[in-house]
């Protein structure tokens, strides 16, 4: 078990946002994170990221509170949102940062930039630019990337194929199948039912803070799922 | 038309982002503005009797006549530092059914709403109302007037074509600096005289007044040319700015200290990539030349430290102070990443401490030029340095531990209150106060060689036990941690 969560409760102005008994997730597991707007999405990773403070329970990372622990930032990738990046940095000085940080060498930077070479278009790397003035989908793709570039054992993403045209999806898409290959745990969530389903092997179904509905993918997942969406 | 545009302006002003930081700033920003114009108001009333009193034996009029260019010149220079552009963000109303014309005649007239236009009308007009009027007739009054509101608007509305010009061209605003520089130099140098020339002027147009409607050609012509350029030019893409290309640098002296070096490296490209945090690099080099203003011979020569106190300890520790006071939310919108990142608390606060260390140390060493005047300038700054970085350093940091007010990066540096907090104005009484409170009873035994001593040992013991400052301010940080990113997370 990588992931385990005990008793998890987030609470702002009263009103509960994230509840969530006992969850666990198991090393391998590919894991699409749904719900509408508001359903607890992102507060439930700021908790696993130890941005926010659980108002009970805990998150266990590999058995250790991280919360107490910091042992989980040398084996976890994750973007959020562009407040993960260093906006006035260019992405080359970003990425050399994190390699840094994480200890790892120019070489192999290097190395671990390749694979992303296809996703990044001619757009991202050598154009004289700041994060802060790429575009939206570009921001994304160099969060995206400086994640997977520590290779980590657990990588948290939120809405990965948001603002990505859909041949960088495509790619990101195959991308993630390539790293869980490789037996890293993967929890993404996303609005798109499709994508979601096409590469999570596990779903799992948020409204207001519930965890209403936790299964393998089968057949009949993305039926299932358009049905609870259609209102 | 312009009532809404006006009204859209009142509301993104009270509802700005950063609710917090709201009234009370707001309020505050007020009265300084108010208390600028009373200045000017009282230097205006009583411009007579200030200039006999400074120019004893002349006629205040002629001095007054020859003042009256000086003054617009450095109007003009104060505005290229401190007058930003009106910021009616111009693109929700672009594609809404407006005229061009009529957006940029809103445009132009948002920008005589500014404190530089109120300034020259509140220091002139006073005495040609009360010592000119009488002398030369109404008529030469209102001429006076007419002058003075043309020269102003002028430069208003130079600036601004200036300043937009310069937005695809970097060289433009260097050229009219340097042009008005030159003009200033010629004068200095006694080549041609603006006193005199200014001086020539208004004594001629008190005696024909009427001539003085020539001079409205200078705000129509300027008004004419600031709204072709904007009819012409008012697309997203040309009224933002035009980027140059961006370079990755390194900083290779800083790496030798490890991740600690890193992070130190990282901020220093925070500061010198973003206004706001430039101007206070600038700020911290201009208050060197504090001490002049402050360092007079006589306190010095009866080692009157008590009252250069405050000036060294503002001079040697000033990066901390104007730089410090809004730590951490410097890095506001990138908290959450340093967070997930695996920098420990401890080398974070780390790297802020070798910083300010290594900020101070470079001003302190500029400081030294003071040895000039006096040995004992040194002395006294080396231990203000000392308190500086061994305690000052630990004030700032537990202050920012407080501070929770995101700060938006992106916006101008001055006259800037975004991002401004309680944490702000109570970190500088325990940092001003303390070498004050050890220096006091030497002071009053009249020791105070020993005063500035024990300051400096003060500084040393505190520098010495950095390590146990580090341990607590990094719990203090680990424990307040969710509450500073919540914050900065707002916008």
């Amino acid at each position: 078990m990588l992931i385990e969560i005990k008793n998890l409760k987030k609470i702002y102005n009263q009103k509960t946002v994230v509840d969530i008994p006992s969850l666990s997730i198991n090393e391998g597991e590919l894991i699409g994170l749904v719900g509408n707007n508001g359903a607890g999405k992102t507060t439930l990773f700021r908790l696993f990221l130890n941005l926010i403070r659980a108002d009970d329970g805990v998150v266990l990372s590999k058995g250790n509170d991280v919360s107490k622990d910091d042992n989980w930032k040398s084996y976890t990738g994750s973007y959020l949102d562009e407040g993960f990046l260093i906006d006035y940095l260019t992405p080359e000085e970003y990425f050399q940062f994190i390699a840094e940080i994480n200890n790892i060498s120019q070489s192999t930077l290097v190395e671990r930039i390749k694979p992303f070479k296809e996703i990044f278009n001619d757009e991202v790397l050598n154009k004289g630019k700041y994060i802060r003035d790429l575009s939206k989908g570009n921001k994304n793709k160099v969060g995206i990337a400086a994640a997977m570039l520590i290779q980590p054992e657990l990588l948290i993403l939120d809405e990965p194929f948001a603002n990505l045209d859909p041949t960088t999806q495509i790619r990101l898409k195959k991308l993630i199948s390539e790293i869980k290959a490789r037996d890293v745990t993967i929890i993404i969530s996303s609005h798109d039912l499709n994508h979601v389903t096409e590469v999570c092997d596990r779903i799992i179904l948020l409204e207001k803070g519930i965890v209403i509905k936790d299964s393998e993918k089968t057949e009949g997942t993305l039926k299932e799922l358009e049905n609870y969406f259609t209102v | 038309m312009y009532k809404i545009f006006l009204h859209h302006q009142l509301l993104e002003f009270w509802r700005g982002r950063n609710k917090a930081s709201g009234i009370i700033t707001k309020v505050l920003m007020i009265f300084i503005i108010l208390y600028f114009l009373l200045v000017a108001i009282g230097l205006g009333f009583f411009m007579k009797s200030f200039l006999t009193k400074l120019f004893p034996g002349k006629d205040p009029v002629l001095v007054f006549n020859g003042f009256i260019l000086y003054y617009f010149l450095a109007d003009f220079l104060m505005r290229v530092q401190l007058q930003e552009l009106p910021t009616l963000s111009v693109k929700p109303y672009l594609t809404v059914n407006l005229s061009k014309k009529t957006i940029i005649k809103f445009l132009n007239l948002r920008s005589f709403f500014t404190f530089f236009n109120l300034l020259p009308i509140f220091i002139f007009l006073p005495f040609v109302f009360i010592s000119i009027a009488p002398i030369s007739g109404s008529l030469s009054a209102m001429a006076y007037t007419l002058i003075v509101l043309s020269l102003a608007i002028f430069n208003n509305f130079l600036i601004l074509y200036i300043k937009r010009k310069a937005g695809s061209n970097g060289f433009i605003i260097l050229f009219g600096v340097a042009a008005m520089l030159i003009l200033a130099a010629l004068d200095y140098f006694n080549i041609i005289s603006i006193s005199h020339i200014s001086g020539l002027l208004f004594s001629y147009i008190s005696h024909h007044p009427l001539w003085s409607l020539i001079f409205i050609l200078l705000p129509v012509s300027i008004v004419g040319i600031n709204s072709k350029y904007l009819r012409n030019n008012l697309y997203l893409e040309e009224i933002s700015k035009k980027e140059v290309a961006k370079v990755s640098t390194d900083y290779p002296f800083l790496n030798r200290f490890g991740h600690t070096g890193r992070l130190v490296a990282l901020e220093l490209k925070l500061i010198l990539r973003h206004k706001r945090s430039k101007s206070a690099l600038t700020m911290s080099f201009l208050f060197v030349l504090y001490g002049l203003l402050f360092y007079k011979k006589q306190l010095i020569d009866k080692n009157s430290f008590g009252s250069l106190l405050f000036a060294a300890i503002f001079m040697t520790g000033i990066f901390q102070i104007v730089y410090g006071q809004f730590m951490y939310a410097w890095q506001s919108s990138h908290f959450d990443g340093l967070l997930t990142s695996p920098v420990t608390a401890k080398d974070f606060l780390r790297a802020k401490f070798l910083m300010f260390t290594l900020a101070a140390t470079l001003v302190t060493m500029v400081t030294f030029f003071y040895g000039f005047i006096s040995w004992k300038l040194i002395l006294l700054h080396l231990c203000v340095y000392l308190y500086n970085i061994g305690f000052g350093t630990v004030i700032v940091l537990y202050f920012a531990c407080y501070n929770r007010k995101r700060l938006d990066l992106t916006k101008a540096a001055s006259f800037n209150w975004q991002g401004v907090g309680a944490s702000q104005w109570l970190l500088g009484i325990p940092l001003l106060l303390m070498p004050f409170l050890i220096y006091l009873p030497f002071g009053i035994y009249d020791l105070p060689f020993w005063g500035i001593i024990s300051i400096g040992l003060f500084g040393l013991i505190t520098l010495a036990m950095r390590e146990i400052w580090l341990n607590l301010l990094t719990r203090l940080f680990i424990k307040q941690r969710y509450k500073i990113a919540e914050g900065f997370r707002e916008h």
